[in-house]
């Protein structure tokens, strides 16, 4: 149908374990309700997409899944979000925790104003005091992960502010993996970097699927279609579609998926 | 050109040429002069008052304005040592009460509060603060530290100044946190950091050299300052305590007692020490500035 979409051959094992699953998850901007009755599963160490047109909901489900809502009290959801047999938006899971299990890159890279070296430690020093050696190491660890390494071997000491928007990016990525999460969650993590950079943050998620669950918001469908190998179409709060990435893009079962993947609306 | 270009000449106009009356244009013009002029007006006077400043000031500045205490009735020469030591220690007694005070409760009302109620009326009780009369100020603090301890000191100076400065340091701290970007707090609670991990070393961090700044402003208004002494520390013509207990000498209020004196040489110690606030405030606002363009 989309000859002009570049599907790569995504290996995608059906009996991967369920990472994250959604049921009935409900989610309201003070009466407002934005996402109605969610019901998705997540699996294991694959790159799951989320599509749709701005205002479908993509990013406020993204959001759910590590409570990073719940900073602003007008916000609530309602439902489901199992990680490791235990529902993360009930609140005696503890939301720091919560956090360092699952990382989130944002759409603006988000470096603090601290040293490269620091921005990685960050979250590393949260829950851990581990001795320098061992903290040195896993900074290289997770700036070589990232691909920045070696633009940023020798200025470590730097500000984080200083690199350019790319970099960032990877240095977030880099601050994100350093804490060992099991799910990352990218909101259109390109959409704010030029081409090359883009390539390469997309270079970079198809290496970080063998270790992590992958979640991704794109407004690029070319980038859903190249990276993942699950898509959701969502629209007006709703999934209106789930299914591996290929059937999304070359068989869809809905029109309105239809429509959209092929441009006809959006 | 190769476009082609309608022609002109046979078109017919849509609505006469002359619409806009010749008297607006004047006025437009005279607008322009009076705003000019009255602008020169003001940036004359204030050259005014640091000319007069300049040229009287600089006339009393010796090496004795810096070594001597200030003279007694009647006695010769003298300097301003005790005062200038004195503005000094107050000034900066002042901030050190103010600071802690002034940043957490700016950090509370951009970070915690937001659009609470009690943050919006804490708010415009600062705000009333801010432009309350610094003479009130100073008799506040007499009824609660001069009275009950039956003498001035200055401790009850600084936190007289401290008074002064909170609003300051509370208004500016709240206005830089609030241009830290909302993605960079999220960021930082993306990876587990409670809000008070987030505050302290991600936040702070981000509006630093504006927090600073903020402090320096405060410290500038702070060091002028006469009313809130009067009542406070008073003032010394000689050293004063270690201790602070007792009347502790300052630069405004000694210019205030030395400028309306009949002695000539009071009178010139009053110029110099009016020039010596007026270059060290100016100094500080040159710092304020310097900081908040080197972080941009």
């Amino acid at each position: 149908m989309l000859s002009t979409l570049e599907l790569s051959p995504q290996t995608l094992d059906a009996e991967a374990p369920v990472r994250i699953a959604v049921k009935n998850l409900d989610f309201y901007y003070g009466e407002h309700k934005a996402l109605k009755n969610i019901n998705l599963d997540f699996r294991d160490r694959h790159v799951t997409a989320l599509i749709g047109p701005s205002g479908c909901g993509k990013s406020t489900l993204l959001r759910v899944f590590n409570r990073i809502y719940s900073l602003y009290p007008e916000q609530r959801a309602t439902g489901e979000v199992i990680l490791d047999g235990r529902n993360v938006i009930s609140n005696d899971v503890d939301v720091n925790e919560l956090r360092s299990r699952i990382g989130m890159v944002f759409q603006k890279p988000t470096p603090f104003p601290m040293s490269i070296y620091d921005n990685v430690a960050f979250g590393i020093r949260l829950n851990e005091k581990p001795p320098k050696s061992e903290l040195d190491d896993r900074v290289e660890g997770a700036l070589r992960r990232s691909a920045l390494w070696d633009e940023v071997k020798d200025k470590l000491r730097m500000s984080g502010m200083g690199l350019s928007g790319g970099q960032q990016q990877r240095l977030c990525i880099a601050r994100t993996i350093a804490q060992k999460p099991e799910v990352i969650l990218f909101d259109e993590p390109t959409s704010a970097l030029d081409p090359i950079s883009t390539g390469k943050i997309e270079d970079l998620l198809e290496q970080l699927k063998t270790d992590f669950t992958i979640v991704i918001v794109t407004h690029n469908m070319q980038q859903a279609a190249r990276i993942s190998q699950y898509t959701a179409f969502m629209y007006l709060g709703e999934v209106i579609e789930f299914a591996p990435t290929n059937t999304i893009f070359m068989n869809p079962h809905k029109k309105q998926t239809q429509d959209y993947v092929t441009g006809r609306f959006g | 050109m190769s476009m082609t270009t309608p022609s002109v000449g046979s078109q017919t106009p849509r609505a006469e040429w002359g619409r806009v009356r010749a008297s607006r244009r004047t006025a437009d013009k005279a607008m322009k002069l009076i705003a000019t002029g009255f602008t020169f007006l003001a940036i004359f006077v204030l050259f005014w008052i640091l000319g007069m400043l300049i040229v009287k000031g600089v006339g009393g500045l010796s090496l004795a304005t810096f070594t001597q205490v200030t003279p007694g009735p009647g006695s010769e020469g003298g300097g301003l040592a005790n005062a200038i030591v004195g503005s000094i220690v107050l000034t900066f007694l002042g901030i050190v009460v103010a600071t802690p005070i002034g940043v957490l409760a700016g950090t509370y009302l951009a970070e915690y509060g937001k659009g609470s109620q009690l943050a919006n009326l804490i708010r415009f009780i600062n705000d009333i603060l801010l432009s309350a009369p610094s003479i009130l100020i100073g008799l506040f603090v007499y009824v609660i530290l001069v009275e009950p301890f039956r003498g001035y000191s200055g401790w009850a100076g600084g936190v007289a100044l401290g008074i002064i400065a909170i609003p300051v340091i509370v208004r500016t701290t709240e206005d830089m946190l609030r241009l830290v970007p909302g993605p960079l707090r999220e960021a930082g609670a993306a990876l587990g950091a409670p809000p008070s991990v987030v505050i302290t070393s991600v936040t702070w961090r981000a509006a630093k050299s504006g927090m600073v700044t903020g402090i320096l402003l405060a410290l500038a208004r702070i060091a002028g300052e006469t009313a809130p002494l009067i009542f406070t520390a008073l003032n010394n013509n000689f050293w004063f305590s270690p201790t602070l207990s007792g009347g502790v000498s300052n630069l405004p209020v000694t210019i205030y007692q030395f400028a309306s004196a009949p002695y000539e040489n009071w009178q010139q110690l009053a110029w110099a020490g009016s020039l010596i606030i007026t270059v060290s405030i100016l100094l500080l606002s040159l710092i304020a500035r310097r900081i908040v363009r080197g972080s941009k």
